[in-house]
C-alpha cells in the first residue's frame, strides 16, 4: 500500500482543485460585500448576467430552504439581503463557464450602499452593547474576600492579535449532482456540518447529501466551520443547475473573506502572597468575535478553562465577553481561545514577578496545579505532569544554568542582549461541548486479508491516518501495508464530530480499536476450530501468525481470513466510541468537561538586537508530555509545526486593519508568517517518560494544539531581552512583539 | 531569495502591463487589477491577439516535448495544471510570494504562477511528477519520506523541487545553506526542521 506520503513527494495527492472535473462543470465566484457596515439600498444584477459565459446569478431568493449558516446561534445568513455587516460578506454567487468570466460578470455588479458606523474593536462594541451573547463568568473559591489577604496585588492590561490560518490550500468545494442529491467533495474539518448545513439551506434530507473528504491541505481550525460556507454555495449550485460546480477561493479573497484567530483584550488583576503563592485571580477577556457568532463562544469558553493555565490558584474568577463588531466572524485557530487565555495569566505573573523583584519562573514553579488540586472550573486534577515535566526539564537542560548564560552574556555585550523564558503548559483535552466527544469507525477486512478503515477523522496533515494505521496494526498484528484508510465519507461514518479540539486520534483511533477487537474476537473463534483448539482466549495473533498459548501454529492471517470467510464469519465492524467520565453543567459553570490534560515545560532563549529592534530564537528545549506516543515522528513533526505557529503569533504575525475594516495585510509580503529562517536555531524536544493515558488508543496522548502555547515564552524572552537594556523598559504585553514594536518600545522618546 | 523567475524574456512590468489590459485571466495573477479598466481592443490589435490569441509555443515537460498553443497572458503553473494536468504542482498565493508552485525550468527552479507560459518556449521544464526514475523515487524524495519532512504535503511537491535545484547546485550544502537555499519556500504546517533534516540527508545519500 503506497502511503500518503510518499503520493505526497511524488505529487500524486489530489486536494480539491487537483480533482478531475467532470464534463460540464460550472465555476462560481463569490460576489461579496466591500463594505464593512452599510445598509443595502439596491443592487444592480443587469449587466452582470448579460456577461459573457454567465450561467446565473444566486441571491437569497434562491434558497430552497433557511437563508441561514450559523452552527451554535443562528445568526449567520448564507446571503445577506438588506444589511451587511463585514467586508467579504456573500451577496450573490455567479455561476459561469470559466472562474475568469464568474469573476469578470462579479466586477458588474453594482451594489448601492448606505454606510453605517464601523466597529472594530472589542472594547467599543462592548461599550455599545454589541455582544454576541450575555458574558459568562467561571469562578472557584471567592475572589472578592480574598484579595484582602494579598500581599501583592497587581493589575494590568493585556492585548493578543488574531492570527490568519494560511492554510496552504484555499478553501475549495466541489459539488456535484447524482441521481438521488449531492455529492460534494470538500476541504472541511466537519463533514457532518457541511452535510447538516447543506440540508438546511436546500431543504432536503441529510441522506440525499454525501460529503466527502480526502484530505486537506491544512485546516488549524480555519476549515472547522468556515470551509461550510463554500461547501454550501457550491451545493446551492448545483442543486440549482443540476451541473457540478467548483468553487476554489484566491489566496486574496481566502485572506479578506474569511475569519481568524480571535483578538483578544483583556483586564487582570492578580494577588499573591509574601512568598509568591497566587492567592486570587481576576480576568475579564474581551473576544473580538467579529460579525457573527460562528464557533466564538465556544472558543470563549476555552478561553476561561485555561485562564489559569497550569496554576493551582484558590480563588478566581474569569468573565468572558464575545463582543460584535465588522470584522469577518472570527473562528476556531489551534488551541480554540486556549492561548489567548493562557498569555494573559503569563502577562499578569510577568508583572507580579517585576513588581516583586523576583524571576518570574520562581512564582510559575511555585504555583504548579498537582494531584489533589482542583481546576477552579471544578475538575479534579488527576496524573497531572505539571511537577514532572518541569522538573524532567530542569534535570535535562538545567534552568539555573541557562539562566545564568543569559545573565553572563548580557553583562558583556551592549547592543545585543538575550532574554530567557520558561513556558509551561496545561491543556484540557475534550471537546468542551460534551456530545461532541463520539466517533465511529467502519472497518472491513476484505478476502485478500487487506484491510479498510473509514472513521470521522480528516487527514490534514497532523498524521491521524498513520497512527490509525498504527492502531489497527497493533491491534490485529498485522502489518501496516495491509491496511488503507478511506476517505471521510458521510454515507460510511455518520454524524461525525469535526476533526478537532485534538481528538482527531483519541475518539477515531478508540472506535477503530473497537471495531478490529471485534472482529480479532470472531476471527479467534475461527481460528479455535481450525487449530481444534477448546478456549478462543488462549489465543493471540502476533505478527499475523495465530499462537496457540503463546506457541506459533502455522495457521497465518491469510489462511485465517479465507477460513473466517468460508465459515461465514462476518469480516466488517462498525464501533462507536464516547469519551466516558466527562460533563459541564452550564448552569453552575462547573464540571470536568476534559478527559485528561497534557502537560509539558519549555526553555526558552531569544537574542534581540537593541540596535535594530530584531530578534532570533536561539533555542527552544522542551519536555513534553506525549502519554505513550503512537508515532514519535508523526508526534515531533506536530509540536514542531505547533511551535512554529506559537512563535508566528507572538512575534511577526501581524493583522492590520484599517478603521474601515478593511484588511490591509492582504498577501504573504505583507502579512509574514514564519519562513524556514524562523525555526529557532536549537529546538530540542524531550518525551516525557511514564506519562499514562487511559483516555487516548494505547496510551497515547494528543498532540495537535498543545505545543502550540510554547510559542507564548517567545514573547516574554523578548521582553526580558529588552528589559536588561533598559531597565526602565515600561513592560507592556501586546502581542505580536512585532520587531517594530521592540523598536519602538527601547527608544520611546523617537516620535514616528 | 536568491530566485531568477523573473529576467525571462519579459520584465515584470511588462507582464503586469499584459495581464492586466487583457484582464482575462488576470484577476489569478493580480486580483486588484480585475477590476481595472479594460482598454477596448480591436481583434486584430497585435496585443490583443497575443493576449488572447493562440500562441503556438514548444517545450518539453518532464522530458516530453511539448506543443500546444496559449494565450499570452497564460501562466506556467495554468499551463501545467490546467493544460497539461499536472496537478502535482500547487498554487498556494498566485503571487510569487509562497513558492508551492516551484518547477525547474532548465535546471534553475522558478515559480511557475510568477511567470508566462510562453516565457518557456524553447526550455526544460520538471515537475514533481517528473522526478522519479521509472518507478524509483528520487533520493530527494526518499529522503522527504524518511525524514518525514512535510505534514499536509502541500506545500511538498514545491519543497521538493527547491531542494533538487539546491543539490544540484551545491551537492554540499550547509545547515545555513539548505536554510537559504529553502527560504523561498513556505511551510504552515511548520515542517521546516524535518524539512532541513530531509535535504541534508538527501545530500549526504547523493555524496555517499
Ligand atoms: S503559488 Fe506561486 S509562489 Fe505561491
Ligand atoms: S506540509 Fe503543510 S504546508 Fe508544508
Amino acid at each position: 500500500m503506497k502511503r500518503d506520503i510518499e503520493n505526497h513527494v511524488t505529487g500524486i495527492s489530489k486536494f480539491v482543485d487537483d480533482f478531475p472535473t467532470l464534463d460540464g462543470t460550472l465555476e462560481a465566484y463569490l460576489f461579496y460585500s466591500e463594505k464593512a457596515h452599510a445598509e443595502i439600498l439596491n443592487i444592480d444584477y443587469a449587466s452582470a448576467l448579460k456577461s459573457e459565459g454567465v450561467a446565473d446569478i444566486l441571491t437569497a431568493n434562491d434558497i430552497p430552504g433557511e437563508n441561514q449558516i450559523g452552527g451554535i446561534i443562528k445568526d449567520e445568513m448564507l446571503f445577506a439581503e438588506h444589511e451587511v455587516e463585514f467586508i467579504g460578506e456573500p451577496i450573490a454567487l455567479v455561476i459561469a463557464d470559466t472562474k475568469e468570466n464568474a469573476k469578470k460578470a462579479s466586477n458588474k455588479i453594482v451594489v448601492e450602499y448606505k454606510d453605517l458606523p464601523v466597529v472594530t474593536d472589542p472594547r467599543e462594541a462592548y461599550e455599545k452593547g454589541l455582544l454576541i451573547r450575555p458574558p459568562q463568568i467561571f469562578s472557584g473559591g471567592d475572589v472578592d474576600s480574598a484579595w484582602s489577604g494579598c500581599d501583592v496585588v497587581v493589575e494590568g492590561k493585556v492585548d493578543s492579535g488574531g492570527q490568519e490560518h494560511l492554510y496552504l490550500e484555499t478553501q475549495a468545494s466541489y459539488a456535484v449532482p447524482t441521481d438521488s442529491g449531492l455529492k460534494i467533495y470538500s476541504s472541511t474539518q466537519s463533514p457532518t456540518v457541511v452535510q447538516r448545513t447543506i440540508s438546511n439551506v436546500l431543504n432536503i434530507p441529510m441522506h440525499r447529501i454525501e460529503v466527502d473528504v480526502l484530505r486537506l491541505g491544512g485546516g488549524f481550525g480555519g476549515k472547522e466551520d468556515q470551509a461550510t460556507i463554500w461547501a454550501v454555495l457550491s451545493a446551492l449550485a448545483a442543486y440549482k443547475l443540476n451541473r457540478p460546480v467548483k468553487l476554489v477561493l484566491s489566496r486574496m479573497d481566502d485572506l479578506k473573506i474569511t475569519g481568524k484567530r480571535h483578538p483578544y483584550s483583556s483586564d487582570y488583576k492578580i494577588g499573591l502572597s509574601k512568598d509568591g503563592k497566587i492567592l486570587a485571580y481576576e480576568v475579564t477577556f474581551y473576544q473580538n468575535a467579529g460579525a457573527f457568532a460562528d464557533l466564538s463562544t465556544a472558543i470563549l469558553e476555552r478561553t476561561l478553562f485555561h485562564a489559569a493555565n497550569c496554576y493551582a490558584i484558590p480563588n478566581v474568577k474569569a468573565t468572558g465577553i464575545s463582543c460584535k463588531t465588522n470584522l469577518p466572524p472570527n473562528t476556531a485557530f489551534r488551541g480554540f481561545g486556549g492561548p489567548q487565555g493562557m498569555f494573559v495569566i503569563e502577562a499578569a505573573l510577568h508583572k507580579a514577578a517585576d513588581v516583586m523583584g523576583i524571576d518570574v519562573d520562581i512564582l510559575q514553579q511555585k504555583n504548579l496545579i498537582a494531584d489533589n488540586d482542583v481546576y477552579f472550573y471544578g475538575q479534579k486534577v488527576e496524573n497531572a505532569q505539571a511537577v514532572n515535566s518541569w522538573q524532567t526539564a530542569d534535570e535535562k537542560f538545567n534552568l539555573d544554568k541557562l539562566k545564568k548564560e543569559v545573565r553572563n552574556f548580557n553583562e558583556q555585550n551592549e547592543r545585543f542582549k538575550k532574554g530567557f523564558a520558561v513556558m509551561p503548559i496545561s491543556f484540557g483535552i475534550s471537546f468542551t461541548n460534551s456530545f461532541l466527544n463520539q466517533a465511529s469507525a467502519l472497518v472491513h477486512v476484505y478476502t485478500d486479508g487487506s484491510v479498510g478503515v473509514s472513521t470521522a477523522a480528516v487527514e490534514m496533515g497532523q498524521g491521524v491516518n498513520e497512527k490509525i494505521i498504527e492502531v489497527c496494526s497493533r491491534t490485529f498484528s498485522i502489518s501496516k501495508n495491509r491496511i488503507k484508510i478511506e476517505t471521510t465519507n458521510t454515507t460510511r461514518i455518520a454524524n461525525t464530530s469535526p476533526t478537532a479540539a485534538s481528538t482527531g486520534a483519541d475518539l477515531n483511533g478508540n472506535a477503530a480499536k473497537i471495531a478490529c477487537d471485534n472482529i480479532l474476537e470472531r476471527l479467534k473463534i475461527i481460528a479455535a476450530q481450525e487449530l481444534n483448539a477448546k478456549d478462543s482466549e488462549k489465543l493471540s495473533i502476533e505478527n499475523e501468525q495465530v499462537y496457540l498459548e503463546g506457541q506459533e501454529t502455522d495457521l497465518g492471517w491469510d489462511e485465517l481470513i479465507q477460513a473466517a470467510y468460508l465459515s461465514r464469519t462476518n469480516l466488517s465492524s462498525h464501533a462507536y466510541y464516547a469519551t466516558p467520565d466527562i460533563y459541564f453543567d452550564r448552569d453552575k459553570n462547573i464540571g470536568s468537561p476534559f478527559a485528561y490534560h497534557v502537560y509539558g515545560t519549555s526553555f526558552i532563549t531569544v537574542t534581540v538586537d537593541c540596535l535594530l529592534g530584531i530578534y532570533k530564537f536561539d533555542s527552544v528545549k522542551i519536555v513534553h508530555d506525549f502519554g505513550k506516543s503512537l508515532h514519535r515522528l508523526i508526534d515531533l513533526g506536530q509540536a514542531e509545526g505547533a511551535l512554529a505557529q506559537g512563535i508566528g503569533w507572538m512575534t511577526m504575525e501581524e493583522l492590520v486593519q484599517s478603521a474601515n475594516g478593511e484588511l490591509k495585510s492582504n498577501t504573504l509580503s505583507t502579512y509574514k508568517i514564519p519562513d524556514i529562517y524562523s525555526v529557532p536555531d536549537e529546538v530540542i524536544i524531550e518525551f516525557l517518560e511514564n506519562s499514562e493515558n487511559r483516555f487516548g488508543p494505547f496510551n497515547s496522548k494528543a498532540i495537535g494544539e498543545p505545543p502550540f502555547m510554547y510559542g507564548i515564552g517567545v514573547y516574554f524572552a523578548i521582553l526580558n531581552a529588552m528589559k536588561s537594556f533598559d531597565p526602565n523598559l515600561e513592560l507592556f504585553y501586546n502581542a505580536p512583539i512585532t520587531p517594530e514594536k521592540v523598536l519602538l518600545a527601547l527608544y520611546p522618546e523617537v516620535k514616528v | 531569495m536568491g530566485r531568477n523567475s523573473k529576467s525571462k524574456g519579459l520584465s515584470r512590468r511588462q507582464f503586469i502591463t499584459r495581464a492586466g489590459t487583457g484582464a482575462v485571466g488576470s484577476y489569478v495573477l493580480f486580483p486588484a487589477l480585475g477590476k481595472a479598466e479594460t482598454k477596448n481592443l480591436s481583434d486584430n490589435d497585435p496585443q490583443q491577439k497575443y493576449l488572447l490569441g493562440d500562441n503556438p509555443l514548444s517545450l518539453s515537460v518532464n522530458g516530453k516535448n511539448i506543443k500546444t498553443k496559449v494565450r499570452g497572458n497564460t501562466t506556467l503553473v495554468e499551463l501545467l495544471r490546467d493544460h497539461l494536468n499536472l496537478t502535482g504542482t500547487k498554487v498556494a498565493c498566485n503571487n510569487g510570494e509562497c513558492g508551492s508552485c516551484s518547477v525547474l525550468l532548465d535546471g534553475k527552479v522558478v515559480y511557475s504562477c510568477h511567470m508566462l507560459a510562453l516565457d518557456a518556449q524553447g526550455k526544460s521544464v520538471t515537475t514533481v511528477e517528473g522526478l522519479m526514475d521509472g518507478n524509483k523515487l528520487s533520493v530527494v524524495q526518499q529522503a522527504f519520506i524518511e525524514k518525514d519532512g512535510l505534514q499536509c504535503g502541500f506545500c511538498t511537491p514545491g519543497q521538493v523541487m527547491a531542494a533538487t535545484a539546491l543539490l544540484s547546485k551545491n551537492p554540499h550544502p550547509t545547515k545555513d545553506e539548505v536554510k537559504e537555499g529553502m527560504s523561498g519556500n513556505f511551510c504552515r504546517c511548520g515542517a521546516y526542521p524535518k524539512i532541513i533534516d530531509s535535504v541534508l540527508t538527501a545530500a549526504e545519500k547523493l555524496n555517499s
